[in-house]
């Protein structure tokens, strides 16, 4: 069935011209060698990231060594008398990062909201574009803002330095306000178009269905988007710094100047020294702590969800 | 061999491709025969030949035992019903196969009685003498022009005044050049979906290939497009070692001179080859009763 | 009637949220576009202890570190994701790049600035100096430039790569002539962005770069002041210079305008590239 068909020997190749050059013999080498590059390109994160581990590690030794692990996590500060407790900058931090998130992220879940389900395509493209326009806004400029206008203003209503834990949980809820608000977007968004039909079709209004279907099915990606925020926060360094006081004390109340891990190694790296020093960068490892476990969080969050909906969202 | 009916056939899609282009355009612009004619005499024998081919995706059997020919200069069909692998068989005539994860071949595929799975045997030239047009029109978002210098570039061709003329020449026997020679340097994205595939064809054709592959090349196009393609091979085939895998069986009847069909028992088990023989037989004097039952539509 | 409340609350958080943008940018330019906008203010010497100095170092600075990390952060970013989307199956290696670059976009910029300040400062006795910042700023937005450039390698259509290998292109080939110029519109989107958040960066800068200069750096191993973290010095040193809240007015709103030029520029840039290779989306 094959051969009989068309006997005789097999044709030559054809005639050709401009294509009939030999292949270049050092390609397979050359395609080695730009894998290679690429490859080393790759890794340059990874080894960064080691990189700053190590040298963390190693610059905050004698923080660990000669302070100690219970001294350092005291909330008495005094390198003066060798006193490195870190808790107050701790709260510190926490305070204001959860108070950002309070102010902010119902802001920009609500916002989400408007776009996903409200907003004509044109306010969606604008406010959109709004968002990322808010979201490159340098932080020292939040922060210059914040220490021009805001703190006058807390100072005016509550008197003492207008500095403290409220106005910079407020210029943090604007720094998380568009990293929550598009993220939400995106997970209502990614929510598939048949559920909400479904419970149109039985006679649910717009809100009916956002509150029963839409929201709880995006929910995980939605936690996700406040999980990163307050990533975004909790780093926080210049915003902070300008509108928290700073003062190394536990605040009394919301505005009563005080420090976060941030501030702290901001203002202090520069004229320090020894033990002193290196216990900032004990702080930089406790940062450096926080941030990774979100992101074990973010993580064990959308594998559960892609777990049990592979759409990108989970069913509750 | 193809003969006297094939010559008939030829003769009559030009006849009706002239009038068509009477209808469209006023005048017909056919590209010079005797350019062609001198290399009709050439020996016809066997390009490629596949022998005991198997394919598998991820442990998965897609194709089995395949051993067919493929006649040089003329145009081999390879018909079955969707999912029967015969895209696949295609892509293992010029190992596209292995792009995808996972792909295993066994048997052999000769290309000029030599082995193209052999260790060593070069594969990037291998796909330069086995050119490859695909369903869907793939045009680069790039110009008409660098469209088709894009090979002949690959290949080293720098002078503007070659380009220049490997261009236009593929773009003519591509039968394109007339309607873009104006629009050279314009996006390739901007035509019309038959002139898309057509471009692929001449961008094929600038690195001078001896076989093409054509993996259902008007599935995605209208009726009139479609003629046009169907009219191109033709001329083609004097030139190029064509195979063509297409869902149409009036149109595998059509431009085809050879015919395989290759079918599969059941979903999922994989490809095997029925029959293999000059369309006209195949068509109209099947040998096994499967061929039959396919092409009458009482297949299944 | 609960449909109409939820409809006008959340129309209502979209006009807020809008607003608080308006107003920052409002505010900022308000207060200090007027200063900036003066040649003798963005061009002008910077004075430490008496009225009426200029930004024209600093300004310069910002614009010469911006121009130096993005030298170095695309060209590194753009073959990191290369590798990822072009030339790598999904393995053990492929984890881990992703699981570092990950982790690296989550770390606060002050930790790289101290990280910087150890190992490019210090250990690798670079000084402060553009060159140290820059490093700094490369390692902090290589996740950003890698993750967007992959995003735009991947979006590119199957068929182009099969076409171009089918033709007897390697990858490489096929990755330099088809893949990166299509990909072009959405690596410089990410490019411009890029440029924009280095521009802006502060507190990454202040124990790299430096805060204060009277000349403006020709060498990249000399100090710096970019915008940003000499705004940061005008705040915490400020006080010695009788009109610093004008000085540092001023160079707020001009750091503001650059980046927003910036972040505006970069959708408008890709439109005109998509524009010119013809690809109408």
């Amino acid at each position: 069935m094959t051969s009989q068909l068309c006997p005789g020997k097999m044709a030559g190749p054809a005639a050709r011209s401009w294509a009939g050059g030999p292949v270049n013999p050092f390609k397979g080498q050359r395609e080695a060698a730009i894998r290679w590059t690429l490859r080393i390109c790759a890794l340059i994160s990874v080894v960064g990231l080691f990189l700053m581990v190590a040298f963390l590690l190693r610059e905050s030794l004698p923080a660990w060594r000669e302070a100690g692990f219970t001294n350092l996590f005291a909330a008495d500060w005094n390198p003066g008398r060798g006193k490195y407790g870190i808790l107050i900058f701790l709260v510190g931090t926490m305070a204001v990062s959860a108070g950002g998130l309070m102010l902010g992220a119902p802001l920009a879940l609500a916002t989400a909201i408007y776009l996903h389900a409200y907003a004509r395509p044109a306010w969606r493209r604008v406010i959109g574009k709004g968002l990322e326009v808010l979201a490159g806004i340098p932080s020292i400029i939040l922060g210059w803002l914040g220490f021009t206008t805001l703190v006058p203003l807390v100072r005016s209503l509550a008197g003492g330095t207008g500095m403290g834990i409220l106005p910079a949980s407020m210029v943090l809820a604007v720094m998380i306000l568009p990293t929550v608000a598009t993220i939400a977007r995106d997970s209502l968004d990614a929510v598939p178009e048949s559920f909400a039909e479904a419970s149109f079709s039985m006679g649910a209004t717009r809100w009916q269905t956002l509150r029963r279907v839409i929201i709880p099915t995006a929910w995980p990606g939605i936690a996700v988007a406040m999980i990163l925020g307050l990533g975004r926060a909790l780093g926080e360094t210049m915003a902070v710094a300008m509108v928290i006081g700073p003062a190394t004390a536990f605040p009394r109340n919301l505005t009563t100047p005080t420090h976060t891990l941030t501030t702290k190694i901001m203002l202090e790296m520069g004229e320090s020294t020894g033990v002193h020093r290196s216990s900032l960068f004990a702080m930089a490892l406790v940062l450096l702590a926080l941030s990774t476990l979100l992101i074990l969080l973010v993580r064990l969050l959308s594998r559960k969800a892609v777990q049990e909906f592979p759409g990108g969202v989970l069913t509750c | 061999m193809p003969c006297e009916a094939d010559e008939e056939e030829v003769r009559g899609v030009k006849v009706s491709r002239e009038a068509l282009l009477e209808v469209m355009e006023g005048e017909s612009d056919l590209p010079p025969d005797d350019e062609m004619e001198g290399e009709k005499d050439l020996a016809q024998g066997n390009k490629m030949e596949l022998s005991g081919l198997s394919l598998s995706y991820g442990g998965k059997k897609v194709l089995e035992d395949i051993s067919m020919p493929i006649p040089a200069r003329s145009i081999t069909a390879v018909i079955g019903p969707s999912g029967c692998g015969k895209s696949s068989l295609l892509r293992c005539l010029n190992r596209m196969n292995e792009l995808v994860d996972g792909a295993r071949v066994e048997g052999k595929v000769y290309l000029d009685g030599e082995d193209v799975y052999a260790p060593g045997f070069d594969v990037v030239g291998l796909r330069r003498r086995v050119g490859m047009v695909f369903q869907k029109p793939n045009p680069f978002p790039k110009s008409v022009y660098e469209n088709v210098a894009y090979g002949p570039r690959l290949y080293g061709v720098r002078q503007k005044k070659v380009l220049d003329r490997i261009v236009e020449e593929s773009l003519r026997r591509a039968a394109l050049w007339d309607e873009v020679k104006d629009k050279l340097g314009s996006s390739a994205l901007a035509l019309s979906g038959g002139q898309q595939q057509r471009l692929c064809i001449a961008r094929v054709l600038a690195v001078q290939p001896e076989v093409i592959l054509l993996d259902e090349p008007c599935s995605a196009l209208d009726p009139i497009s479609t003629q046009r393609i169907e009219d191109l091979l033709h001329e083609l085939k004097e030139m190029y070692t064509i195979v063509i895998v297409t869902h149409n069986m009036q149109q595998a009847a059509r431009v085809s001179d050879f015919t395989a069909f290759i079918t599969i028992e059941e979903q999922g088990s994989p490809g095997r080859l029925v029959e293999f023989g000059e369309t006209e037989e195949v068509f109209t004097n099947p040998r096994k009763k499967k061929t039959e039952d396919y092409i009458t539509g009482r297949f299944g | 009637m609960a449909d109409r409340a939820a409809g006008l609350f959340f129309k209502a958080a979209a006009a807020v949220s809008l607003a608080v943008l308006a107003f920052i940018i409002g505010i900022i330019l308000v207060k200090g576009l007027g200063t900036a906008v003066r040649p003798s203010f963005l061009f002008g010497r910077p004075q430490a202890m008496k009225e009426g100095g200029g930004i024209g170092p600093m300004f310069f600075s910002s614009l010469y570190l911006t121009l130096l990390t993005t030298l170095m952060v695309v060209p590194l970013g753009v073959g990191a994701a290369l590798y990822l989307a072009e030339f790598s199956r999904d393995g053990r290696l492929v984890r881990l790049v992703r699981w570092g670059t990950e982790s690296l976009s989550s770390i606060s910029s002050v930790v790289f600035g101290i990280f910087g300040m150890i190992f490019f400062v210090i250990y690798m006795r670079l000084g402060y100096s553009l060159l140290a910042g820059a490093l700094t700023l490369t390692l902090m937005n290589l996740p950003t430039v890698m993750r967007v450039t992959e995003e735009s390698i991947r979006a590119i259509p199957w068929s182009y790569r099969e076409a171009s290998l089918s033709l007897g292109a390697s990858r490489w080939e096929t990755a330099r002539r088809v893949v990166l110029p299509a990909a072009l519109p959405g690596i410089t989107t990410g490019a411009v962005l890029t440029m924009g958040r280095i521009m802006g960066e502060s507190a990454a800068l202040v124990y790299t770069v430096g805060i204060f200069v009277r000349k403006p750096p020709l060498s990249p191993l000399q100090p710096a002041a970019p915008m940003a973290a000499n705004i940061w010095h005008l705040y915490t040193e400020g006080a010695l210079i009788p009109d610093w809240m004008r000085v540092a007015s001023g160079e707020a709103a001009a750091l503001l305008v650059m980046v927003l030029l910036l972040n505006l520029g970069a959708g408008a840039l890709a439109g005109a590239i998509r524009k010119k290779m013809g690809i109408l989306h």
